[in-house]
């Protein structure tokens, strides 16, 4: 065969090869150490961050707003309107981490002083690291966390322009981002809130929230609990009140506690919306496993021993049937990184060795070949007999 | 409290395809492994996400280098004969290209391709297939000449068109066949794959890659790059691989000139007789060695005298409906205003808009992919790295919208259908996201581009001399086979035989 002739064709080989050297020989000796890509990454996403508590305030009766500041000065990463924030604690004994919707705007990252901040109120049961939060925290405590977790947030090429937000309790705070970051401008979209609350004294960040109030922001609060003074809307949020407050092409967002998660489905049913419309933050973790079903009744009062292989070091450990798995570990105090507490991120994905797990039917985001080969999101997996898992050294 | 062993045969930085083939070859010969990985699950971009309860493929859009049960390619074979059985599902087609007034589907076998190309530009059959044979014979001497290195007469007696055409573009190759221009469009779309416009593209890696696709076809693991990947994972492991995750590699510790350990983020100090690393030499050679004076000028200038290549966008959409309710016909469609590689190329160096993409819809290979009454459906183009060096923090969010906004109006016009309409989920990967993920220098999947000046061949003739520091070797997209997951197997063994060949040697002294 011929390309161009015999003598050029034959040392192709040899002349391809001259010219790889001669560009290595013509090139610079300086290191090249920039990677601006990966700098904006890092930004993005730089990790754990020590952060320290400046300013502590009441959000209404009974919650808290905690903002927080990278300990070294640095500027924050710029989040979505509605995502979380994961807290490292170690209270109880335990080391614990757990997700907390921010509250305060993405533009709030931008500042001289560049913040976020949570809110939260005191639990009416098993809530203890919101009491620590709102009765021991104090300002200058500091503690690890990772700013910038989760789904829940606009997403234009997907959501109508009109989004109804339908919140309840401290389901409030992703929606009081989104609207302060409306309200500056940031944010092109149409927000309108429902808060559903008992009464007007539970309603959390009420000044955020109005401060927010511009002709792309209506909150519309819906007291449910007996307040003859009340002006507003009254009861709970049904289709009808959603109805009146929809535009024709809506996207509903909805967070809030689990009751309501379930109310507010069978509302949205009713309205016929598409299911590309409906957005539901993830539960948190699952308050009552026994529950669901398929959970195994007869195991709920055993506890059983988890072996955990971290590399070649393993621990024995104790761990209830009625709890995560990630709560065991946390009660042990091993390290364990967790985001969403409702299976879904991933961030906990563990190794099943031996033994059998139960895990949340609704609450189960693992990958199909995850399930082939026995890995399970820590947070959402409840153990059934005794374990061996392998989880990260952290 | 102690995680890792006292010492380690080998230490192998990042769980993707290429760390997860080394690691699996060196334990197959009996050595002590441990691959470090920085997130939290194998195989880099080779991966799958949840997403509103939905698995969605991360990246993958074709698997070449697999071939048939009964006849498998290179990387089939080695995952046969390393026990990692994947469950492959066949692309039905090679793919559909879409050019002004030129919508043509072609299918894999080299007859039925030229078939079809005849058929659009008709009296093209004939130079089709005999450039489609030359590719094959090309294609087989580089398989061949892989495993028995020979002498170069030798080399030319029984490798003629490997040794003649060497030397050529892949542009100056197909000039000898003097095809019209429509049908060279219609033997352009897999340029993507590899980046560089075919005037500077060796006719070496268009051989291999029209070879390899056209010949043989393409698959894609049943659940996603996943499967393949934690597959992989889980054979080494049971093969007594260590594979811990989660772990970022800070440093590679030399002493007296050789590779003897790295040092983790967490702080962790691990020794071992030999580094494999799949971190970009740019980060290794300005970041990664300790002391930093280990690193000789040359190992700068090589660096610093290659160009790097493509990194990715893509934007994934589940979108409420089936692909047939959509007009969406093809697996795979290649669509561009122009097949001109050069113009293509120079409308990936900027922000968009991008008008040389390429589309999938995993439903039409694997019917499993999507809940029923859905589908998924991705719109790609692979940017160099140098738009998108000036995009900052703040800039972030609203250029990856607009692109990806561009690139949804693109083919929604070419479908007669706004697929904004039926958006269940979207998912916008940038080169930050792979950053992010996998750490890769500057976002870049592609490793160096493959020119006439970074030929492979020349790769090839002077990797002996390109080994910087001892016990050090590198796998992933960066080394001499390049880009593309097929290819990333390829260069992982190529690190582990490296080391095999090193210890054999030295045990030998």
């Amino acid at each position: 065969m011929k390309v161009k002739g015999f003598l050029k064709d034959v040392t192709g080989a040899s002349r391809v090869t001259k010219a790889r050297l001669a560009a290595f020989e013509q090139a610079s000796a300086q290191p090249v150490r920039s990677d601006p890509i990966g700098d904006v990454a890092r930004q993005l996403h730089p990790g754990k961050l020590l952060l320290r508590v400046t300013d502590i305030r009441d959000a209404s009766k009974t919650a808290k707003t905690l903002r927080f500041e990278a300990a070294d000065g640095r500027r924050l990463p710029l989040f979505q309107a509605g995502q979380y924030l994961v807290l490292d604690l170690d209270i109880g004994g335990s080391l614990v981490s757990r997700p907390f919707s921010i509250s305060s705007a993405p533009a709030d990252t931008c500042g001289a002083h560049s913040f976020v901040e949570i809110t939260t109120r005191r639990s009416r049961g098993n809530g203890f690291v919101c009491d620590y939060l709102c009765s021991e925290a104090k300002v200058g405590d500091t503690f690890m966390a990772m700013v910038g977790c989760g789904q829940f947030y606009y997403e234009p090429l997907r959501d109508a322009k009109h989004v109804v937000a339908l919140a309840g309790g401290t389901g409030i705070t992703p929606f009081a981002s989104m609207a302060r970051e409306i309200s500056l401008g940031r944010l092109d979209m149409d927000l309108t809130i429902l808060y559903g609350s008992v009464s007007s004294d539970d309603i959390i960040l009420k000044d955020q929230l109005d401060a927010s109030a511009c002709d792309r922001v209506h909150v519309v609060h819906v007291i449910s609990g007996d307040e003859p003074s009340w002006q507003g809307e009254r009861g709970f949020l049904s289709a009808e009140l959603i109805r009146k407050y929809s535009a024709e092409d809506t996207t509903y967002f909805v967070c809030g506690p689990q009751v309501m998660y379930r109310f507010v489905h069978g509302e949205l049913a009713k309205l016929n919306v598409p299911r590309r419309r409906e957005r539901f933050e993830v539960f948190g973790q699952a308050k009552d496993i026994t529950a669901f079903p398929g959970y195994p009744q007869e195991l709920k009062d055993r506890t059983f021993r988890i072996t955990v292989v971290r590399g070649i070091h393993e621990d024995v450990i104790d761990a209830k049937a009625t709890e995560s798995v990630a709560v065991a570990l946390e009660r042990a105090r091993i390290p364990v990184e967790t985001g969403c507490r409702s299976g879904e991120c991933g961030f906990c994905r563990s190794k099943l060795l031996s033994g059998t797990v139960y895990v949340c039917p609704e609450n189960d985001g693992r990958r199909a070949a995850d399930k082939d080969f026995g890995y399970f999101h820590a947070c959402s997996a409840y153990p059934t007999s005794d374990l061996k898992i392998r989880i990260p050294i952290l | 409290m102690k995680f890792y062993k006292d010492h380690y045969d080998v230490v192998i930085i990042g769980g993707a395809l290429a760390g997860l083939s080394a690691a699996l070859m060196l334990a197959d010969k009996g050595k002590d492994v441990l691959v470090l990985e920085r997130h939290n699950l194998p195989g880099g971009i080779a991966t799958s996400f949840v997403r509103g309860g939905i698995e969605i493929e991360a990246a993958l859009h074709e698997m070449m280098s697999i071939g048939p049960k009964d006849n498998r390619l290179k990387v089939g074979k080695f995952f046969d004969d390393m026990g990692v059985d994947i469950d492959w599902l066949k692309v039905p087609e090679c793919y559909h290209a879409s050019l002004p007034g030129l919508e043509v589907t072609l299918h894999p076998g080299l007859e039925t391709f030229s078939r079809e190309v005849d058929a659009a530009v008709p009296g093209t059959y004939d130079k089709v297939l005999r450039l489609l044979n030359l590719c094959t014979t090309v294609f087989d001497s580089v398989n061949e000449l892989s495993v028995h290195p020979m002498s170069k007469p030798k080399m030319l007696l029984k490798h003629e068109a490997f040794v003649k055409t060497a030397g050529y573009s892949t542009q100056e190759v197909l000039d000898t066949f003097g095809l019209p221009q429509k049908a060279l469009d219609l033997l352009a779309p897999y340029w993507i794959y590899v980046g560089t416009g075919f005037r500077e593209l060796p006719f070496t890696i268009y051989s291999v890659l029209m070879a390899d696709y056209v010949g043989y076809g393409s698959y894609i693991p049943h659940k996603f790059s996943h499967e393949m990947s934690l597959k992989m994972a889980e054979r080494a492991e049971a093969m007594g691989v260590q594979i811990e995750y989660r772990q970022h590699v800070d440093k590679i510790l030399v002493k007296d000139g050789r590779a003897c350990g790295v040092r983790t983020a967490r702080g962790d100090e691990i020794r071992a007789d030999y580094v494999i690393s799949s971190a970009y030499p740019n980060s290794v050679y300005t970041h990664m060695i300790e002391p930093a004076d280990a690193v000789p000028p040359a190992a700068i200038k090589m660096v610093n005298g290659r160009r790097l290549s493509l990194s990715a966008f893509s934007v994934i959409l589940i979108l409420d409906r089936t692909a047939e309710e959509l007009g969406i016909r093809d697996y795979s469609v290649f669509r561009g205003e122009t097949m001109d590689t050069h113009a293509c190329y120079d409308e990936l160096k900027g922000l968009g808009p991008y008008r040389y993409i390429t589309c999938i819809c995993h439903n039409l290979a694997n019917p499993d992919a999507t809940p029923p009454g859905t589908c998924s459906y991705s719109i790609t183009t692979l940017p160099r790295v140098d738009g998108w060096k000036t995009v900052t923090m703040d800039d972030y969010d609203r250029v990856k919208h607009e692109v990806a906004r561009q690139l949804i109006d693109y083919m929604s016009a070419y479908l007669g259908v706004n697929l904004l309409d039926h958006v269940l989920e979207c998912v916008i990967e940038t080169p930050m996201t792979i950053a992010h993920y996998t750490g890769m220098w500057n976002g870049c999947i592609y490793g160096y581009a493959h020119t006439m000046d970074d030929h492979i061949i020349a790769r090839l003739q002077t990797a002996g001399a390109e080994h910087f520091i001892d016990h050090l070797e590198f796998s992933g997209a960066h080394q001499i086979s390049g880009d593309g997951m097929g290819p990333a197997v390829t260069n992982g063994r190529k690190a582990a035989k490296n080391v095999l060949d090193t210890m054999a040697k030295e045990a030998g002294k």
